[in-house]
This record gives C-alpha cells, sequence and structure tokens, in this order.
C-alpha cells in the first residue's frame, strides 16, 4: 500500500464567466500528501485553496492535469473517491428542518451506517462536540457556530479514511476550536489523512504536519512548519517596553530595514529584516535612548512567512 | 445504482417532509380537495358537463387533478434544490458517497411514493364521495402513469431549478410553466370543441399526454390508440428530462 493518500500533477482549473474574462483559479500545481498527515492548504483570499479542494472532492472537474485520493482518479472513479472521504465545505451546510441528531444519523446513513450502534456512536459525537443538550432541537433554531459544529461534527460519525476540512474552524469559539484541533489530530494519529483549508495561520502552525502555500493557484512555499521558517531567516519579531518610549526612536529605526513598526503607549513592536547581530545592535541602541523593561525577540512565524511570500509573488506580477 | 445509496436520499426526504405536519397534510389531500371545490362546485352550481357522452364534470376532471398533482409535487420538489442550496448541504450532498443519478433518482422515489399515496387516496375518495365510476381494470396502468409522470415532471423541473441560480427567477418560470402547461391542456376542458390552434398547442403538450391517459386509466374516456401513443410520447419525454436534469446537475460545483 503507498504511503501517499493524495496525488495532484500539474492541475490546472479555468474558470470562463460569461461575458468576463477567464479566470485561472489553479494553474498548474502539483503536490502529494501523505498518509496520516495533517496538510495545510494555505494562500490569500482567492488562492485556489477552495478551487482545489472542490476538485479533490468531485465536486468540479479540472481542465487540465490529475488528482487522485488513495489511487483513485477524481474525473474517472469519483464515486470511489466519494466513498473514502468526508468533506466539511466552506459554506455552513446543514439540513436546517432535521434535528441535531438527524443531521448525524442521516449522514452515517448515505456512507451505509444505521442501526444502534450507529446511534450510540451519534449520542458519543455530540458529547464530544458539546451537543447534547440540542440534539432534539432544529438546526434551523441554532446559532451559526452551533450549525458549524454540527458539520463538523458529522466528520466523526464515519471512518473514511481522508477528510477535507475547508475553513473548518469559522464560528467556533476558541474552547470548542481547541478540542477539535485535539480530535483531529489523534485521528491523524489513528491514520487519517487531513487536509485543511485555513486563513488562520497559527491553526495551521499547531495542527499541520506538512504545509503549502498557494498564492494565484501557484504553489508559492512547501514544506513542514520549520522549513518554512527557515524561508524567513533574517526575519525578527521584536517587542520592548520602555518606561518611556525615547523621542530618537524614528532617527534610530532610520538605519534599519524595520518592514513594520507599532506603538503602543509604552511599547515598541517592529518586524526587521536584518541579522541577528544587526537586531541585537539595535536593541543596544534604544536601551541608551531609555529605560527597557522588557525585550521579546523572535524569529518570524508563519504569518511572517505567509506575508512575505503572497507580498512576494504579489510584487512580482 | 446503489439501492443503499438511494435508500439514504429516500429516507432524509422523509425525515425532512415528516418535520411538517400540515406539509404532509397538504400534499395528500390537495387533489381532492381541488376536486370537491373546483369539480364538484362546477359540476354542481353551474350544472357544466365535460362535453362527453355519459361524462360528468367531476368524473372528466379525476385525471385533471392527478395531473396537476403530479405537476405541483415536482415543482414544490424541485424548488427544494434552493432550499439545499441555500443550506449549503447540496454542495455537501454532492460529495457523499452515491453518484449524481441515484440522487435525482433517489429524490424523485420519494416524490413518487408520495404521488402514489396521493393519487389512491384521490382516486378511492372520488369514487366513494363523488361517485365517480372509477375503472377496477385501469389501475395497473394508473399507477405507471403516476410513476411515470410525476418523474417525468420532476426531472423537467430540476433542469430549470439546477440551472437558475436566482429563487425569484425561477417562481417565474414555474408561474409561466403553471399557465402554459395546465391551461393549454386537456385538464380542465375536453379539446375537441376548442379552436384549432389551441387544439394543436395542447396536442402538443406533454401535460395532455400526461392527463389523457390517467383519464384513459381512470374513466376509459380516450382512443385507445391515441392513448397507447401518447404513453410512448410521456416515456420519452422523462427520458430527454433526465438525461437534461443529469446534464444540469452535472454542471454543478
Amino acid at each position: 500500500m503507498s504511503d501517499t493518500a493524495i496525488r495532484v500533477e500539474n492541475l490546472v482549473k479555468v474558470y470562463r464567466p460569461r461575458g468576463t474574462a477567464e479566470i485561472r483559479a489553479v494553474d498548474d500545481l502539483s503536490f502529494t500528501v501523505e498518509r496520516g498527515s495533517i496538510f495545510g492548504l494555505l494562500g490569500p483570499n482567492g488562492a485556489g485553496k477552495t478551487t482545489t479542494l472542490r476538485v479533490l472532492t468531485t465536486l468540479v472537474r479540472p481542465t487540465s492535469g490529475f488528482a487522485e485520493v488513495l489511487g483513485h482518479d477524481v474525473v474517472r472513479a469519483p464515486l470511489e473517491v466519494r466513498k473514502r472521504i468526508g468533506v466539511v465545505v466552506q459554506e455552513h451546510a446543514a439540513e436546517l428542518l432535521l434535528s441535531v441528531r438527524a443531521n448525524l444519523l442521516t449522514f452515517a446513513r448515505f456512507h451505509g451506517q444505521a442501526g444502534a450502534a450507529v446511534r450510540k456512536r451519534a449520542g458519543d459525537v455530540m458529547d464530544q462536540f458539546g451537543l447534547a443538550e440540542v440534539a432534539e432541537r432544529k438546526v434551523q433554531d441554532l446559532s451559526g457556530g452551533v450549525r458549524r459544529r454540527v458539520q463538523v461534527a458529522k466528520m466523526f460519525m464515519v471512518d473514511v479514511p481522508v477528510v477535507f476540512l475547508d475553513e473548518f474552524s469559522s464560528g467556533m469559539d476558541p474552547i470548542l476550536k481547541r478540542a477539535v484541533m485535539d480530535l483531529l489530530r489523534a485521528q491523524a494519529i489513528g491514520g487519517r489523512t487531513i487536509v485543511l483549508t485555513t486563513q488562520i495561520l497559527t491553526e495551521a502552525e499547531e495542527l499541520c504536519d506538512d504545509i503549502l502555500i498557494i498564492n494565484r493557484g501557484r504553489q508559492v512555499a512547501r514544506g513542514n512548519i520549520n522549513a518554512l521558517k527557515l524561508l524567513t531567516e533574517r526575519l525578527y519579531d521584536v517587542t520592548l517596553s520602555f518606561d518611556r518610549v525615547p523621542d530618537a526612536l524614528s532617527t534610530v529605526l532610520a538605519a534599519y530595514q524595520a518592514t513594520a513598526v507599532t506603538v503602543d503607549h509604552n511599547t515598541v513592536q517592529l518586524r526587521l529584516k536584518e541579522d541577528e547581530s544587526r537586531v541585537l545592535e539595535l536593541v543596544s541602541v534604544l536601551a541608551k535612548n531609555g529605560r527597557v523593561l522588557r525585550v521579546e525577540i523572535s524569529g518570524g512565524s508563519l504569518e511572517d512567512v505567509f506575508v512575505e511570500l503572497t507580498q512576494k509573488g504579489e510584487a512580482a506580477t | 445504482m446503489s439501492p443503499r445509496a438511494m435508500t439514504a436520499v429516500i429516507v432524509r426526504e422523509g425525515r425532512i417532509r415528516a418535520t411538517n405536519s400540515t406539509f404532509i397534510f397538504w400534499d395528500l389531500l390537495y387533489p381532492l380537495g381541488y376536486l370537491m371545490v373546483f369539480g364538484l362546485g362546477v359540476n354542481a352550481s353551474m350544472g357544466f358537463t365535460s362535453g362527453l357522452a355519459g361524462i360528468d364534470y367531476n368524473a372528466f376532471f379525476l385525471a385533471g387533478v392527478l395531473g396537476m398533482a403530479s405537476f405541483g409535487i415536482a415543482s414544490n420538489t424541485s424548488w427544494s434544490f434552493f432550499l439545499d442550496r441555500d443550506n449549503g448541504i447540496f454542495y455537501e450532498m454532492l460529495t457523499y458517497p452515491l453518484s449524481r443519478s441515484e440522487y435525482l433518482i433517489g429524490k424523485v422515489l420519494f416524490n413518487v411514493f408520495v404521488g402514489l399515496v396521493q393519487t389512491l387516496l384521490t382516486v378511492v375518495l372520488s369514487a366513494m364521495l363523488l361517485k365517480v365510476p372509477v375503472r377496477a381494470q385501469g389501475m395497473p396502468l394508473l399507477i405507471g402513469a403516476t410513476v411515470i409522470g410525476t418523474s417525468g415532471w420532476f426531472f423537467f423541473y430540476a433542469i430549470f431549478a439546477l440551472r437558475i441560480r436566482r429563487n425569484d427567477a425561477f417562481n417565474t418560470v414555474t408561474s409561466v410553466f403553471y399557465f402554459f402547461f395546465l391551461f393549454a391542456s386537456s385538464m380542465f376542458y375536453p379539446l375537441e370543441p376548442l379552436p384549432a390552434v389551441f387544439r394543436l398547442v395542447a396536442r402538443l403538450n406533454p401535460i395532455t399526454w400526461h392527463v389523457d391517459v390517467l383519464r384513459y386509466a381512470t374513466i376509459g374516456a380516450g382512443s385507445p390508440a391515441l392513448v397507447a401513443l401518447e404513453a410512448v410520447l410521456f416515456v420519452a419525454f422523462t427520458a430527454a428530462a433526465f438525461a437534461g436534469a443529469m446534464v444540469a446537475l452535472d454542471r454543478q460545483g
């Protein structure tokens, strides 16, 4: 059995809306996803993440190129693909007229599961997702966040080997989000492959074993979080708290490459594109101009990588 | 075709329909209500007859309301595509382990079931309450015409419901269809006394084919040869509508 769960080669998806120019939503994209991994597909709005997911989940056909899920071609064998996947689409999707319990049971029946064992599992899943109290309420009477919870909870009703989550945490409160992230991690350890898109980069940073950043339908960067962070070598976030912000701050900073500066009361936050020695030198110079109460220096985050790479892409076009 | 997949669609449709008892009541009894109000009212208060020898208006109109019921179920059910799309569940369902044809057929099977219950209830009660002389030997044909009729009109409407993105635009389309298909047909009146142009349009109208078969099945009115031709034409219409609906569904996503 291959270790590859998903294989995408030279994938292209072009939309041709009537009366307007064609849109190249996915442009020659290639990647693979390992079984049992959590794969993050990241990119700004309109980058092609959702279109890529729609191809992989057999919702749309690619214009050209090839994509397969667990060895099944998404174009030639869409039903075989669908038997092996669970999908949380970007839109809030629920059977509004049905109760929470009926939503879970209906979903399970589509995957060929019915009976007492499934009803018990529905109870367990509702407990895990904090839905037990609203089990018999129609979904149309619940808030958007709870509806999203129902939508994600359905994925835990069946044991499909690959799950696609498009912006899964939208509308979830932080406590539930953390609980779902823990569940997803446990699922991946159990062998499930999870593909997610998100714009919340801390989420990807915490969850994903492997990340692909795309922009304008093309790959911008690929790798695990540490490999991606290497792309931001010489990128530092510096936070300094003073008893009083030095008057000479802007004069001092003029000699350094600060890509972002924010001053909030007595705290200065800087993003610097400099060597480590120059960063330390700047801190030392600022310390001579004012009393420093706190210093914090950290390497670039995934957010920095993301902004850096996608902006570079924008500038290049 | 997977029976499991289609059963899942049928159960889903049933669960949704069961959440509203008024809906069920209306679904099952509205053709009979129409017959009572329109048929009985016209028959009794205005003294209309069907214009066909030995057939009163209630007996004539029974096939009309059955045809109208199939047409109505189809338009209501196809409207559910909009509801599903608004709820987001439509796209999620397209990723479920079933083919798009199974999805479409599962959806129609539930409505065929509702249509059959509705038809049998209407026929039995109209025979009992309105003394319509329903032919027992026509029952197999009646069942067949209800199954094919409800399916044909559902597939036909599905083409438009899947292609049109705006609910209000779809409502306009259904209003036009109601007006055109129902009135330019043999649903409310016999075609023979009508002007030639009207007759021609009505003869080309699939609902005339459907209603004529239902009329032959229920009360034996009409020429067997013409009814057989109309039955074949309606089956062809259903097959074409299914193909059209499949193309429209394949373009979703």
